[in-house]
């Protein structure tokens, strides 16, 4: 296993010693990142238990726009496979979903399940980029809020005539299987409600549901552990030794720009782009192999990546479900889970001695 | 007066959600000293930070105040509490009655879920002042809020009841209203965004969302006894309805029974 403390390489004892130390001397911890399997997010939230710290995600933007829009208005959303198989009509908005494996597939398949099965598939586009080949594109100069907000005045019969934005509305009410395609964190928590009630206001008169694309991090798995860990959503802090949930406090970029943090510790056993501020904190990185070497952090610790060289429960974008990935090739790296436990024992040993 | 005099810039976020004047009104000095307003596991009390001086009267100064203090005021319900300095996110949170003042700047979240009393920020707001905060229900519920200089973005996003003037204010204003009242010298792009009612009073706006229309030119008795209402406040923001306004009706995306005046 390979680790290093302020880039010189030294065994796993040495860095797990070291990460425990640096750890139990802060005051005001963040467990940040948790791209990694299930085991290792439960691990995470232990040891954050454990030393009062508090947790923030990778991709806490867009996780936070979809959860408090669902948390005020709900949701009314398909899994990919569902969009797959039964929409006659896909709305992408913005340019994101244009980047997206998913939207490919869907312009390369036709319904075969439901009501609109043998069906042609129509793709259309408020405010994504010039020249996608899709039915329909809408502009969205203002933003895409206020786009999708227009978008629901014709849909509700507040605004009528011709146009581009009345002809997108008539062939989602038109549509046997509507499936609009977004990303949270590029709408932002006003758009998804907006289009939630877009969506909502649809299935009065027929179906159509939100998508919305998960990122290259895992924070729709974290969301389900934080749920029934804590039972609340995932930044929480534990500085009062019970779980506070505080979505503007436990902001990990915010707390660092405000120098609130003392010590991070960065859980990326998949691959997630380091945020700016983790280099100028005392920081311990737990990184898949390969991903990231010395100079990642003050401690690196290098572990097994799930579901390739190690087993673990990943999120399954297509169904929208924690699954077990087995692993694909043999390793001697520990998992995630295991080095943050011998971090958890060590500081609670080190705090009897 | 009880004072709270803050001695150096506290080393983390505190919790003065305790922190009232009635509740240090049944207080002797050890016990309010012991009051923990820590957040991490430090486990700072109000002693370390502040040193407390006590005469059981129901007006509270908090001498110094700080970025770092969050919900100062928060569930207040009678007496005046007064900052000197500013303090942080949730100021005023829940509080049902009493006065609360600022002379500083506030973070974001100001007098959210209110529903009585008056609130002042001499200073700026930051953003989602009179806002909700996460899976709330509303954001102001009846309080009134006056901020004197600048509210960020989403100003009285979600209020259910009350009244907010401020100066300039962000982007969003009265995004997702349920009701109420908003007064302020201008506001950014996209005022009344989602909003269900409520009225918006303006001097100037950004860009206006395509989905408010414009009503006409119209000078109500309504809109003289709001201008005789404010006036008691503010007479600045009496003065942006001492004429002929501009109405547009919205948000049409949602049931559009709001309204946002502006100058015409």
């Amino acid at each position: 296993m390979a680790a290093w403390i302020k880039g010189g390489a030294t065994d796993a004892d040495g860095a797990i010693a070291a990460a425990a130390t640096l750890l139990s001397a802060a005051h005001a911890p963040v467990v940040a990142g948790l791209c990694a399997d299930v085991a290792a997010v439960r691990a995470a939230y232990r040891l954050a238990g454990s030393i009062g710290a508090s947790v923030d995600t990778a991709g806490a933007e867009g996780t936070y726009a979809d959860l408090g829009s669902l948390s005020r208005v709900g949701a009314m959303t398909a899994t990919p496979a569902e969009a797959v198989g039964r929409a006659d009509v896909v709305l992408a908005v913005g340019a994101r979903p244009w980047g997206a494996p998913l939207l490919k597939r869907l312009s390369e398949t036709k319904p075969t399940r439901g009501r609109a099965a043998g069906a042609a598939r129509s793709l259309l586009a408020l405010g994504g980029p010039s020249g996608t080949g899709a039915a329909l594109a809408c502009p969205a100069e203002a933003g895409l809020p206020a786009a999708l907000a227009h978008l629901r005045a014709y849909q509700r019969g507040h605004l009528a005539g011709d146009g581009p934005v009345a002809d997108l509305a008539t062939r989602l009410a038109a549509a046997q299987y509507g499936v609009v395609l977004y990303d949270p964190a590029e709408l932002g928590e006003a758009g998804v409600e907006m289009l939630t009630g877009l969506v909502m206001g649809l299935n009065e008169t027929t179906r159509c549901f939100a998508l919305a694309l998960a990122g290259p991090d895992q924070d729709r798995a974290v969301v389900q552990v934080a749920a029934w860990t804590t039972g609340q959503p995932p930044r929480v802090g534990f500085g009062r030794h019970v779980p506070e949930h505080d979505p503007w406090r436990f902001d990990a970029a915010r707390q660092a720009a405000a120098g609130e943090v003392d010590a991070v510790l960065w859980l990326a056993a998949l691959p997630a782009p380091r945020p700016g501020w983790l280099s100028t904190l005392p920081a311990i990185a737990l990184v898949g192999a390969g991903s990231a070497g010395a100079e990642a952090a003050e401690i690196v610790i290098e572990v097994g990546v799930p579901g390739e060289s190690l087993g673990g429960v990943l999120w399954n974008e297509g169904r929208a479900a924690l699954t077990y990935r087995a692993a694909t090739g043999p390793t001697d790296l520990p998992s995630a889970a295991d080095v943050l436990a011998r971090i958890t024992h060590a500081i609670a040993t080190g705090k009897d001695a | 007066m009880s004072v709270l005099t803050l001695r150096q810039a506290p080393p983390e976020r505190l919790d003065f959600l305790n922190i009232n004047p009635l509740a240090l009104g049944r207080l002797s000095q050890g016990e309010a000293e012991r009051l923990p307003v820590g957040t991490t596991r430090r486990g700072l009390r109000l002693g370390d930070c502040f040193s407390v001086s006590l005469d059981g009267a129901d007006t509270l100064v908090v001498e110094g105040g700080h970025e770092r203090l969050d919900r100062v005021g928060a569930a207040l319900a009678d007496g005046t509490l007064r900052v000197v300095g500013d303090v942080g996110q949730r100021l005023g949170e829940g509080m049902t009655g009493g006065v609360l003042s600022v002379s500083g700047h506030a973070g974001p979240f100001a007098a959210t879920g209110a529903t009585g009393g008056t609130i002042t920020i001499a200073g700026d707001a930051g953003d989602h002042a009179g806002g909700a905060v996460y899976a709330a229900k509303a954001g102001l519920d009846g309080a009134t809020l006056i901020v004197r200089g600048r509210a960020g973005r989403h100003l009285g996003d979600r209020m259910r009841r009350g009244l907010i003037l401020a100066g300039d204010a962000g982007d969003m204003a009265g995004s997702r209203m349920i009701a109420g009242t908003i007064a302020a010298r201008s506001v950014g792009d996209h005022p009344g965004y989602g909003m269900r009612r409520g009225t918006l009073v303006v001097g100037g706006h950004g860009a206006m969302s395509p989905t408010f229309v414009e009503t006409g030119t119209h000078d109500l008795v309504f809109l003289r006894l709001l201008a005789r209402a404010l006036k008691r406040l503010s007479p600045e923001h009496a003065e942006l309805i001492d004429r002929p306004l501009r109405r547009y009706s919205g948000d049409l995306a949602t049931i559009g029974k709001g309204e946002i005046w502006a100058s015409a």
